[in-house]
């Protein structure tokens, strides 16, 4: 009903669209996950009476998705929305806001990442006013009936079981999706298994396609009805455009429709690759430096894409590019350019400096570095960079210069993709691959979508545009992927940490198990085990449907085929190799070649390998590319050898060649092909006349001619003359004679076997081989049955509470001793380390400021490649901290290393188990202990800038991140009851806290 | 061995009971045996090493010296006293069981046994509706209808605030304790352990061991489900009622607890009774070994209390602990 007045109030204001939504009749779906043996209530009908009166209403129309998830909200029930960023999904969590106040109940806010936070405490402050905000740097009213906050913080929230968890009715969950992250996903995990039991739920995420899986855990979990809605519905449709590099025309491959269009496509990426297949690689190198450097005064792609998009009014734009430099780069490549006019320059200066007016003297001295001279003109000409190195508060700016529509031309990084409604027209991807850690890979669709979320302003423009810069040759297939790809799935990336066990074992409820049991991990892996039961049965039901005859003297049978097959190899292993059979290799020499077979899956048991005749012409050594070519004696070194015979050439769509060896008298050119050594089956006695040019295709034709006249005269004698491996080739290794006499003695086998001489054998073999295949397939997937089946992380708990013992943490019986109450308090670094290097009195007699400089080394993860050494005191304390951090790590791999033994059946889970005590150890980085160092003096910002190379912002944060690590450490003091101890931390925050790095946001 | 009357005993049972708890010495570990310390005692360290100095100490002239009567404890580098027979010292996550002694601006003031009362808001108590919301004005005043002063009830030690220590009762199995016996003992006679709640279905009543020497011992209350019923009341916060004068005959008769259970109650308070006259750990095991032993002699529940069980107890322990000893 509501979808259908949707369409109609669509038809009215804007006729376009009604075309475009005909072929999409489903606008959003909407499903329940009950829990097991839930009853519906029935609807009481003086309540539903009640509920008329609309918590809220907003002055548009709402579209069917939001209206859908409210009216769950108003039966009380948790919901679940999956839409794209534009969508409009704040809507539903306002909504939510506002029943919670007017029932008089509590509601949190959380979302991933203070920024944002503070962005939606201003949003809901000003529809609300009872709002308050906790995050890690600032806390406002924390007793105000909304509160946003960080989803850290209310996960150490529930485990201090602040009051607040007794009177909140309603959780939000933004961007929800978040929980895939690798490194703080666990904590939404935490935070939804721990909520109490009869709050409701409100998740907002992007689109997952397994929407429905999270509903069906949280349903059952806590053990309530959670509805689903789930929308694909863009506000505004998008279009897709690839810019092949190098070229200068955009090609339009997915339309608003989201048709994608082959041909087009292939026309961009003919128009990217030059002709040669050789260059190939240089071509991308170059490109990589276009890019940046634009060819020989030539204008840089990037340069010709904006013109390009101001051009035809595609502006404001935003251009998304992978790593913090390339951004600012590419920004500074645009310096010749102008967007704004006379009248928007004044009122970017006006906001910029008000902005800045915050900050003390020094402090504005800062940016001058790099922004203040550089950036303002920039962004005057409405050029705007975005990234997590910038300071804060120009982030902060920048953001809002761009929602005033006063930046054209925005360069940002990925985070720019998520949160706050911040939409452009266009969307550009500069670079179609990241770097995600370990390895270079094209971005996925689920990122790609997130990205292009973007594009496209509600209500001014008619559609959003997407366009991809690519370097490479794509497969279709890749592409295709990427921008029409399905997003990416909701997947649990669950891990254990110190401070989870402990915290749970602290509390009398809780129990670590407990809280695996209700995962999302755990829940995933026993979805998978119906489905892998299905899989056995039928697999076992296809094997017992191979019905075969006599099977035991058949399967006798092929055992020995078998056995002689594999020593077959050896002798044949040893007559080939190098040391015996290369003087033999003389140009003109008749061997016998294995054919290409042309079905690799064939099992190749009973098929004869089909045998040609070819000539050799040569051989060489294959050159290894490491090792000295010196050190290997020629008889172990590899060779190819050059052999004359029949192929068959193809070239496949891409240009690929691929050469196939055929029998002589079958179709096909004569070709000199490179072989291994060790394809070469049998060495003749015979040796043919070879002609001097090979060249022309007629001599090589002749050749082969003659080679099969050669070959047809002595099958006529009797079969072709073959080198013996023992007379001629002298061969007398021992080996040798045992295999040549094991496999006469099964020959003999092979005659008295009765089964071999029945006339279906081949058929039969084949059976046999099919259900042989069968029963290791059922083995293995039920070997993967009993890992999922078991507790996930069992071992790894076992093991981890074992470490605790070990280091006095904890009991036996599992009750959490000092050391540990110590470690519980510490969420923000590395627990254990931490507790050691405390208990070891290692803070007790260093200066202050040292403490800070050490802890730095916490909370610093980026790496700098030639940061300089700290000096020798700050050095000597960081390596008592690598000291200690051996010594955990050791300790852990001892732990872990019986679990290993005990239980050699969950190969996976000792693979995660294992850990690398130096990568831990390198773990803790001393690049800013030096900067972190002089700020504990008292240095200014821009000083201590001066020494070290890491951006502004990066630092701001680690000091941010660094200050929280001291608040917990002044709790865990005092709860070993340490005073002087306490008082040097509390001595070491207001040493930090100060000036620009903890310099309030715009937003609040 | 204090408390014990000993003139009460026979010269028989002076010479068992002493025999018996020579036993028991000599088999406990001997290894802090010389690290006891009585206040103002200076601690020996290494004053080379950074060392910590833990709750029970105090710095005076350089010296490290103990403020409390107890043993020293390391670990690592830092040094505490762990007292000996003190009042109870609260840590967070502590089960604790408390008399209410006043009921204040939206908290009530908890008697367990501390230096100072606890406090334990009303925020911090699940309401008896399940209802997940803000407390109001309405619920302020009805706090009496969910505990009133000298309630017996049991909570969780929540942590230090500025204001003082606070309690929390997580779910519904905290909170009120009737139709049962609050015992109290040193507290330094309950070890911390996982579980401090235990049903013992066997004699169908409840023991929770406060960590603070409180012990309650008392019907078993099933745990209430409070998922289902708070479905259908969700939307509409109930006020709560109080129901001072609802102590009528029929309130009664839900609140009778069988002869039977009443028995095994007493049965078990006493059995707390004997272990902390001997001084002995209270756990569940020695709890129901005690009360198995009582009901094999054939004993009434107040012979119990008697010189002589209290020695054949001592005696039972000493048995158990060296066969526990051989075993190892």
């Amino acid at each position: 009903m509501s979808s259908l007045k949707r369409k109609t109030s669509e038809e009215e204001d804007n006729g376009r669209q009604v075309i475009q939504r005909s072929d999409d009749t489903v606008a959003c779906v909407h499903d329940v996950s009950y829990p097991d043996g839930y009853v519906i209530p029935v609807p009481n009908q003086q309540q539903q009476q009640q509920q008329q009166q609309p918590a809220k209403t907003f002055p548009f129309s709402l579209d069917p998705f939001q209206s859908q998830a409210i009216s769950c909200l108003e039966k009380g029930e948790s919901v679940m929305v999956s839409a794209h960023t534009s969508a409009g999904k704040t809507v539903v969590a306002s909504y939510a806001i506002a029943m919670s106040i007017r029932n008089a109940q509590r509601v949190i806010y959380t979302s991933p990442i203070k920024a944002l936070s503070n962005q939606k405490y201003r949003d809901f402050k000003e529809q609300f006013s009872d709002v308050g905000l906790m995050t890690g740097d600032v806390t406002i009213d924390p007793n105000a009936s909304c509160l946003v906050m960080t989803t850290e913080i209310w996960r150490s929230m529930q485990y201090n079981a602040s009051p607040v968890t007794r009177e909140v009715a309603w959780i939000i969950f933004d961007e929800v999706h978040y929980m895939r992250d690798r490194e703080r996903g666990v904590v939404w995990e935490e935070s939804i298994v721990m909520s109490p039991k009869n709050s409701r739920f409100v998740f907002l995420s992007a689109t997952v396609p397994n929407a429905k899986e999270f509903a069906d855990w949280v349903a059952k979990v806590h053990q309530q009805p959670c509805h689903i809605v789930y929308t694909d519905y863009r506000p505004t449709p998008l279009q897709h455009y690839l810019f092949p590099s190098g070229g200068d025309g955009l090609y339009l491959v997915v339309d608003e429709k989201g048709k994608f269009r082959e041909d087009s496509f292939q026309k961009a990426l003919n128009s990217l690759v030059p002709a040669g297949e050789g260059d190939r690689k240089r071509e991308s190198a170059k490109w990589q430096k276009g890019l940046m450097l634009g060819r020989g005064g030539e204008e840089t792609d990037i340069f010709k894409m904006v013109k390009m998009i101001i051009q035809r009014q595609y502006d404001p734009v935003i251009l998304f590019s992978f790593s913090k430099r390339e951004c600012e780069f590419l920004a500074m490549q645009m310096a010749k350019m102008d967007l704004n006019g006379d009248e928007e320059k004044d009122n970017i200066e006006k906001i910029f400096w008000s902005a800045m007016d915050m900050l003390s003297d020094d402090d504005k001295k800062l940016p001058q570095a790099s922004y203040v001279s550089n950036m303002l003109p920039l962004l005057k000409r409405g050029i705007g960079v975005h990234h997590s190195g910038l300071l804060p508060i120009l982030k902060e700016v920048i953001e809002i210069l761009f929602q005033e529509g006063l930046i054209k031309c925005l360069f940002a990084t990925e985070t720019f993709s998520i949160g706050l409604n911040m939409p452009a027209k266009t969307v550009v991807f500069t670079n179609v691959r990241k770097f995600d850690g370990d390895k270079f890979r094209w971005i996925s669709g689920g990122e790609y979508i997130q990205m292009s979320g973007r594009a496209g302003r509600r209500g001014i423009d008619e559609r959003g545009i997407c366009i991809l810069m690519v370097d490479e040759k794509m497969e279709p297939s890749t592409a295709k992927m990427m921008v029409k790809g399905a997003a990416d799935s909701l997947n649990s990336a669950f891990h254990l940490t110190y401070n989870m066990i402990l915290n749970q074992m602290r509390s009398e409820d809780g129990n670590p198990e407990n809280l695996l049991r209700n995962s999302f991990y755990q829940f995933q892996a026993d979805r998978a085990i119906p489905d892998l039961e299905k899989q056995i049965k039928t697999l076992e039901k296809e094997r017992e449907s191979i019905v075969i005859e006599e099977e035991d003297s058949l399967k006798d049978y092929h055992d020995l085929l078998e056995q002689h097959r594999s020593l077959n190899k050896e002798v044949h292993d040893i007559v080939m190799s190098p040391m015996h059979s290369l003087i033999y290799l003389q140009p003109g020499r008749l061997v016998s070649l294995q054919c290409t077979s042309s079905d690799v899956d064939v099992p190749t048991i009973f098929t004869e390998d089909q045998l040609t005749w070819g000539l050799v012409i040569s051989f060489e050594k294959v050159k290894s590319v490491s090792e000295d070519d010196a050190s290997i004696k020629p008889e172990d070194a590899k060779y190819n050898v050059d052999v004359l015979t029949r192929c068959v050439v193809r070239k496949d769509k891409l240009g690929k060649k691929s050469v196939k060896i055929v029998p002589l008298k079958d179709v096909g050119e004569p070709r000199v092909v490179t072989v291994p050594l060790l394809q070469i089956n049998t060495i003749s006695s015979l040796r043919v006349y070879i002609p001097k040019d090979l060249l022309p295709l007629e001599a090589r034709e002749n050749t082969l001619k003659k080679v099969l006249q050669t070959l047809s005269r002595s099958n006529e004698k009797g079969g072709v003359p073959l080198l013996d491996p023992e007379e001629d080739m002298k061969i007398k290794s021992s080996v040798y004679k045992k295999a040549s006499r094991r496999i006469e003695a099964l020959e003999s086998l092979f005659e008295r076997h009765e089964i071999a001489k029945s006339p279906l054998i081949k058929q039969k073999l084949k059976a046999l081989q099919m259900k042989q295949e069968l029963t290791a397939k059922i083995k293995s997937i039920k070997r993967t049955l009993k890992t999922s089946t078991a507790l996930a992380f069992k071992d790894e708990l076992k093991a981890r509470k074992r470490v605790l013992r070990r280091l006095g943490y904890a009991t036996s019986d599992n009750v959490v001793e000092l050391k540990g109450k110590v470690a519980c308090e510490i969420s923000s670094a590395d627990e254990l380390t931490l507790t050691e290097l405390m208990f070891n009195g290692v803070f007790k007699d260093i200066k202050v400021e040292e403490l800070i400089s050490l802890l730095s080394c916490f909370v610093w993860q980026e790496k700098i490649h030639d940061a300089a050494k700290p000096r020798e005191e700050l050095d000597l304390l960081f390596v008592q901290l690598q000291d200690t951090a051996r010594r955990v790590a050791q300790l852990q791999l001892e732990c872990k290393f019986y679990n290993a033994i005990t239980s050699s059946f969950f190969l996976d889970h000792e693979k995660q188990v294992q850990i690398d005590v130096e990568s831990f150890v390198k773990s803790f980085r001393p690049d800013i202990m030096e900067a972190v160092y002089a700020w504990a003096k008292g240095s200014k910002f821009y000083e201590i800038m001066e020494i070290t190379q890491v951006f502004e912002g990066s630092l701001i944060r680690a000091i941010r991140r660094l200050e929280e690590v001291l608040q917990q450490l002044i709790l865990a003091a005092k709860s070993i009851g340490e005073t002087q101890l306490e008082a040097k931390f509390e001595e070491a925050v207001s040493k930090i806290k100060r000036d620009i790095v903890f310099a309030a946001s715009l937003y609040l | 061995m204090r408390g014990i009357d000993l003139a009460a005993l026979s010269k028989t049972q002076k010479l068992r009971l002493e025999k018996a708890l020579e036993e028991l010495e000599s088999l406990s570990s001997k290894v802090n045996s010389d690290a006891s310390v009585t206040i103002a005692d200076s601690i020996a360290v290494n004053h080379e090493d950074a060392i910590l100095k833990g709750h029970g100490t105090a710095d005076l002239n350089g010296e490290v010296v103990a403020t409390l009567c107890g043993i020293v404890e390391r670990v690592n580098k830092l040094i505490y006293v762990r007292g000996l027979r003190s009042r109870y010292k609260p840590e967070v996550g502590d089960i604790v069981i408390g008399r209410v002694v006043e009921v204040v601006q939206k908290r009530w003031k908890v008697e367990i046994n501390y230096s100072q009362d606890a406090i334990l808001m009303l925020s911090s108590m699940n309401m008896p509706d399940g209802v997940q919301r803000r407390r109001t004005a309405m619920d302020e005043l009805n706090m009496r209808s969910i505990f009133e002063e000298k309630d017996v009830v049991c909570a969780e030690v929540r942590g230090f605030q500025h204001d003082g220590l606070h309690l929390q009762a997580r779910s519904q199995k905290y909170g009120k304790l009737k139709g049962g016996q609050l015992l109290t003992v040193p507290p330094y006679l309950v070890k911390r352990q996982k579980q401090h709640f235990h049903h013992l279905e066997e004699y169908g009543f409840d023991l929770i061991l406060g960590c603070n020497g409180f012990i309650w011992v008392g019907e078993h209350i099933e745990a209430k489900d409070d998922m289902v019923e708070d479905q259908v009341n969700q939307s509409e916060p109930q006020v709560l009622l109080p129901n001072k004068n609802a102590t009528n005959l029929e309130e009664q008769e839900k609140n009778y607890t069988e002869l039977e259970t009443r028995k095994y109650i007493c049965r078990a308070a006493n059995a707390v009774r004997v272990l902390s006259t001997l001084g002995f750990n209270i756990t569940l095991e020695i709890i129901k070994g005690i009360i198995e032993l009582s009901l094999s002699l054939n004993l009434d529940i107040h012979e119990m209390l008697s010189s002589e069980f209290c020695v054949v107890v001592a005696e039972k322990e000493a048995e158990r602990r060296k066969s526990n000893k051989r075993r190892r």
